[in-house]
């Protein structure tokens, strides 16, 4: 792989365009949690009461937090990177100066999971006006650290679909088969112990549970030894896909 | 003492099974421009892609700047401008932005890359459009910035792989002119093209280019003079009177061809054959200087290349 500091440059670049979406991007990040936190947060929240001795939105918070980042980071290097990539022929002209594929495809993930951050931490925001609050500082501080981690995950996921789609609509199968599908397996909206066990250990491959838990914990200040796990499955899973969606990326830009 | 900037050495590249470029040699001098002619499909632009290095080699040695080119090759992709064939501008950025961002992509320092913009958008008049959206720039204005872009990092050798496609006359003289320019402060142009008019203006050097192999090589006034002659008479008749009239105007040796509804008749004495021509009664005919175009047709044949 041949990775250099000019991933910085491509992130730059994505920085300078963005300058004129920052409006629309920043209300849509701020209406979304704001449709998920009421709706789920208080509507259902009246129902449900009291969560573990707490308000049912401390359950949800840290839930959509993580989701709100996978969300965002995939959409963003599914379609802004195929867009650059088919529509404007942007990496055919990068690939022409000193910046490899692998700096460009890199530093479109680095953004990809800013953009995640951006998003989580909006969310955050809007939970703590609400007065949901983490448990600690240092709660909140690795909590941005862990939306970076899910972040670059998911980017790195949804780059390698991207790598071989041919359309635009290919990358419904995705959304609609994987993406969408974790919402609802990994724990974000109620727990897991009522599932029966195929379903329960089906959750265990969704890389969205493990994040949900780390969330969940770190938020309410409550870590456990088992969380450590979670985090490998995280840290491991972001390498193999950043990897190999660099390798596959390339393959298709070059050839 | 000339310098070889580029060599090849049976150059190959195939795409699957598809043989794009098939063994082809050649070598590029240091401040000459060099052109790649040929049809659509015929490997120019592979071949190019080769020496900026955004392509690998499939087999054979390609030496630039003494360095083999290679995907990673940093160093090289350094000191080369390319204009390339498709419009590859930022559209979320201004011309401006444009700009200062490709700067960076080459280390360029802030200081100095505002400085140079200034000067490139100076000379590609293009100083009136420096805050405009590149929707907002005609096609012209669009490869003018092309231009502008590829010489950011101030290139040793510019590759420019067909500027002009899709141009008026006016867009296209400037082009040239700049192209012109900057071959006269020493800067080596690798240009492919389809415009046989632009070869003859910009190349000292051309290559003619069929299904992936170099068809021949030379100067372009001694190539058309070597393969063509001096001049060109058309004469529009039915095929069926071809036998006839060659057999009357055996006397000039002149080269003929027929294609479509044209005998082509290609020599050195134009006026002496239009002379007889005119008392064999044959009325319908034109002559004209030959040119590059008619090497270029003559060695990848008159019919369409798809």
């Amino acid at each position: 792989m041949n990775l250099s500091y000019r991933i910085y440059y491509i992130f730059l670049r994505n920085l300078y365009s963005y300058k004129r979406f920052v409006v629309p991007t920043f209300l849509v990040s701020l209406v979304e949690p704001l449709f998920y936190l009421v709706t789920f947060g208080i509507g259902m929240g009246a129902y449900i009461g009291y969560f573990g001795g707490k308000p049912y939105l401390y359950f949800l918070v840290p839930g959509v937090l993580v989701s709100s980042v996978m969300m965002t980071s995939s959409f963003e290097c599914l379609y802004g990177t195929f867009v650059k990539m088919i529509h404007e022929k942007l990496y055919d002209s990068l690939i022409a100066t000193p910046v490899s594929a692998e700096d460009a495809v890199a530093g479109d993930i680095a953004w990809g999971a800013f953009r995640g951050l951006i998003s989580g931490t909006l969310m955050m925001t809007v939970a703590m006006v609400m007065g949901v609050l983490p448990a600690s500082v240092l709660s909140a501080a690795l909590l941005l650290a862990l939306m970076v981690l899910v972040g670059v995950m998911f980017a790195s996921l949804a780059m390698i679909v991207t790598s071989f789609s041919p359309s635009f609509d290919f990358f419904n199968y995705y959304t609609e088969l994987i993406i969408t599908p974790m919402l609802f397996f990994s724990g974000v909206f109620f727990p897991l112990d009522k599932f029966p066990p195929w379903m329960k250990t089906l959750s265990e491959f969704m890389p969205l549970t493990h994040a949900v838990k780390i969330s969940r914990a770190v938020y309410s200040g409550t870590l456990s030894s088992g969380l450590i796990w979670s985090l490998l499955v995280i840290v491991v899973l972001e390498a193999i896909a950043f990897t190999i969606g660099l390798k596959s990326m390339k393959r298709r830009l070059i050839k | 003492m000339t310098k070889t900037l580029v060599s090849a050495k049976d150059l190959r590249k195939n795409y699957g099974s598809l043989i794009a470029v098939d063994g082809i040699s050649f070598e590029i001098q240091e401040g000459e421009c060099f052109g790649f002619l040929g049809p659509n499909g015929a490997g120019k632009t592979t071949t190019v892609k080769m020496i900026h290095c955004v392509s690998p080699v499939t087999s054979g040695t390609l030496i630039v700047n003494g360095l083999p080119a290679h995907i990673n090759n940093r160093a090289l992709k350094k000191m080369t401008g390319i204009i390339p064939q498709e419009i590859t501008l930022d559209v979320d950025l201004t011309v401006y932005e444009n700009l200062i961002i490709f700067a960076k992509f080459f280390d360029i320092p802030k200081r100095e890359a505002k400085k140079r913009i200034a000067e490139l958008l100076h000379f590609v008049e293009l100083e009136a459009k420096r805050n405009s959206k590149i929707s907002e720039l005609s096609t012209g204005m669009k490869r003018r910035l092309l231009v502008a872009r590829a010489l950011l990092n101030h290139p040793k050798l510019i590759v420019a792989d067909e500027p002009t496609t899709g141009l008026d006359p006016q867009a296209r003289h400037l082009i040239w002119q700049r192209l012109r320019q900057l071959k006269s402060e020493g800067v080596t142009l690798i240009l492919t093209t389809q415009y046989m008019e632009e070869a003859q203006q910009l190349c000292d050097r051309i290559v003619v280019m069929h299904q992936g192999k170099i068809l021949k090589e030379g100067v372009p006034s001694k190539l058309v003079a070597e393969q063509i002659g001096r001049e060109v008479v058309e004469v529009r008749v039915p095929k069926e009177e071809d036998e006839r009239i060659v057999g009357q105007l055996t006397e000039f040796s002149c080269g003929h061809e027929r294609v479509g509804d044209t005998l082509y008749f290609y020599c050195r004495d134009g006026q002496g054959l239009m002379k007889k021509l005119v008392e064999l009664d044959l009325h319908n005919y034109l002559t004209r200087p030959a040119t590059l175009e008619d090497v270029f047709l003559k060695l990848t044949g008159r019919s369409l290349i798809e």
